[in-house]
């Protein structure tokens, strides 16, 4: 980059950055903030903007991609809760209420309990984790394989028999680095659950240890780096969700762990083709998550944009998010069209366990790299 | 009067008839320099700062201590020479592949070369990260180079990709068109008078390069390796989407240090390192340029 070109782009994003706040004024808007990927903001634009606007003509949808630099924002709404200033912030699509501390016991987040929604009930109870979050969509990760080169009558359902069938069948079964996608971290996350009992309440957030918690997470090592010689290349980790797609599609591999949106997404794109299948754990899931809206108790719009989130949990909107991103619906399934579930039925989430951040990401992705990674090599 | 004496004097004589002019010159350079010294050179100088000491309860202390785990830390090692080695293979294949095309484009005249230049410098508008997703299309395993290796009953290949080849080839198709562009322009100050008469003389094609051409493009050649050296060095996409877990290069190394592991100090350290071995190079570039300077005033 020259010196011109970069002058002229501090100029431009100095711009941008004061744009946001220029440009919201409007009384009737509500304004929708979103952390997540372009098919979200797409499928808020396009399905969720159209059906509240023909609901409630009174208002209209503001959709901002607000990506990773969603705490800035988190930070004004705060700031702005107790005067008489308007956060322009009505939603947010994917946030946590945790976040910052104390905002809670503060009173930031609307308690959906309390908020009289129409369609709070149907909700999955195994998608709710607090009262401040509205869960809307969800994904897991899931081992997607090939059923050209797999019967599925014998697809794996158990670690073990994963493990077993890698061992018939090496350089078969691929997944990324934990460090650079979920598909392949939650993978490892699954190892570790197996290396310590199944039991995935013994990873919190606020109880990792230096040392004793090592402990645990190389139990999980040791498990990989049996498995390593098994993978594809010996020991190619491909370095992210995406790539352990594109080999599967290559049919250079047979089975890999996947995010369960992205590879729907893919067969229905065409990048998958229609013979992979899906499969998950029976023993112990793999790791997954829902998206939590959360409402700020000062938004300019409150009551409308309760409507707004009733009519995200709609049936007509939830089954779209099966449909349209290949997302879980956070509403049971029951309340969604027969045909729908059962062509969703292995993907179903009986249970979704969670793994926790903070501490915890750093040990993983740093114990990986140094211990599983260079165990075997090509 | 001395000689030191007569500089002093005709300096001073410069200086004050182009007080206006100085002064134009330093208000036109100043806001490029403050934005280099505001947005380089001091979050550089902090960085080199904070991995030299360390924060106690008395007060700040110099340490060499980040130091001290990098160079003793066996992973930390490898990664960096995966990276010098990677930088060096590439480098020496850019200058091997990149001089007989410069000379062929250079020294023909047919309608050819003008084709062959924009192929050339393709690579140039192509962004790394389409380039790193055709590759393993293309090398990566079951790939069309397989499936053609197959359509005429020749063995695969054992694929490039996820191994420091992965990303040696990417990095070497990326910075083909800078080094073929310095290469060029290094020799058009070769001059087809010298070679024809060295032709005249009964040198051969051999000894024209050897002792016409190489000679005079010397310089440039060090000028390109140095250039791609400082790029391969910090090079990231690639690297991090074509090469292996590990050894990892610096690029990815580096992100994921900070991002990651979540340790900005050893991730600074990472980039003091780095920054040093790049500093010996970009060394280089500003005495051949300073050295081109000399030659041209005098």
């Amino acid at each position: 980059m020259n010196r011109r070109q970069l002058i002229g782009c501090t100029l431009a994003a100095a711009a941008f950055m004061a744009a946001p706040g220029a440009a919201l004024a409007d009384v009737n808007r509500i304004d929708v903030y979103i952390t997540g990927d372009s098919n979200i903001i797409n499928f808020w634009n396009n399905i969720i903007k159209p059906a509240y606007e023909a609901a409630h003509p009174d208002y209209t949808l503001n959709v901002v991609s607000a990506r990773n630099a969603i705490a800035p924002i988190v930070e004004r709404t705060m700031a702005a809760l107790g005067t008489d200033t308007d956060p322009q912030v009505d939603i947010f699509d994917e946030n946590d209420p945790n976040l910052p501390s104390g905002a809670i016991e503060k009173g930031l987040w609307v308690d959906f309990t309390q908020a009289g929604l129409e369609n709070y009930g149907m909700i999955n109870p195994v998608t709710l984790e607090t009262n401040y979050g509205l869960p809307y969509r969800g994904t897991q990760v899931v081992l997607a394989y090939d059923t050209t080169k797999l019967d599925p009558e014998d697809a794996p359902t158990t670690w073990a028999e994963l493990v077993a069938w890698m061992e018939a069948n090496p350089g078969q079964f691929t997944y990324n680095r934990p460090d650079t996608g979920g598909s392949g971290g939650n993978f490892v996350r699954r190892a570790i659950h197996e290396a310590n009992g199944r039991d995935p309440s013994l990873f919190r957030i606020d109880n990792y240890v230096e040392g004793e918690s090592d402990e645990l997470l190389a139990k999980g090592f040791e498990i990989l780096k049996e498995i390593a010689p098994y993978t594809y290349g010996p020991g190619s980790y491909t370095a992210d969700n995406m790539q352990s797609i594109q080999m599967l599609a290559q049919g250079v591999i047979t089975m890999a762990p996947v995010w369960s949106d992205m590879a729907l997404d893919a067969v229905n794109k065409g990048v998958l083709p229609e013979t992979i299948a899906f499969t998950q754990l029976t023993d112990l899931a793999f790791a997954g998550g829902f998206a939590d809206m959360t409402v700020p108790t000062n938004a300019g719009n409150l009551e409308a944009t309760m409507k707004l989130a009733d009519i995200v949990l709609s049936e007509e909107v939830q089954a779209k998010v099966v449909t349209e991103i290949g997302a879980f619906p956070a509403i049971s399934w029951e309340h969604l069209p027969e045909e729908l579930a059962s062509k969703y039925a292995n993907l179903q989430p009986a249970s979704i366990p969670t793994f926790p951040g903070g501490p915890w990401v750093s040990a993983i992705s740093d114990g990986w790299f140094r211990n599983v990674a260079p165990h075997v090599s090509r | 009067m001395s000689a030191a004496e007569a500089a002093t004097d005709s300096a001073g004589a410069r200086a004050s008839g182009g007080l206006g002019r100085g002064l134009t010159g330093l208000l036109l350079v100043a806001a490029p320099v403050a934005l280099v010294v505001a947005l380089i050179l001091w979050p550089v100088g902090v960085s080199v700062f904070d991995t030299l000491t360390v924060q106690r309860p008395d007060g700040l202390h110099f340490s060499l201590d980040a130091y001290r785990f990098f160079f003793s830390d066996g992973f930390s090692l490898r990664n960096l020479w995966l990276t010098i080695q990677v930088a060096g293979t590439c480098t020496v294949l850019l200058l091997l592949i990149s001089l007989p095309i410069a000379l062929y484009l250079r020294f023909s005249e047919t309608r050819l070369a003008g084709y062959i230049q924009a192929l050339a410098l393709f690579p140039l508008f192509v962004p790394s990260i389409l380039l790193a997703y055709a590759l393993i299309r293309t090398l990566g395993p079951n790939g069309t180079v397989d499936i053609l290796l197959t359509a005429v009953g020749m063995p695969k290949l054992p694929s490039p990709y996820l191994t420091p080849w992965g990303p040696i080839i990417g990095l070497v198709w990326d910075n083909l068109p800078l080094t073929l562009l310095i290469i060029l322009a290094g020799l058009a100050n070769v001059s087809r008078a010298s070679i024809d008469a060295a032709r005249d003389v009964g040198a051969g094609s051999l000894a024209v390069l050897w002792y016409i051409i190489l000679p005079r493009i010397k310089g440039t050649l060090l000028v390109a390796a140095s250039f791609v050296i400082l790029g391969l060095f910090s090079a990231f996409t690639l690297p991090y989407l074509l090469g292996p877990a590990v050894p990892e290069m610096m690029g990815p190394f580096m992100r994921r240090t900070i991002t990651e592991v979540d340790d900005p100090l050893q991730a600074r350290t990472q980039a003091v390192v780095t920054f040093m071995i790049c500093a010996v190079f970009a060394m280089f570039y500003v005495r051949s340029v300073a050295r081109t300077r000399r030659e041209q005033s005098s």
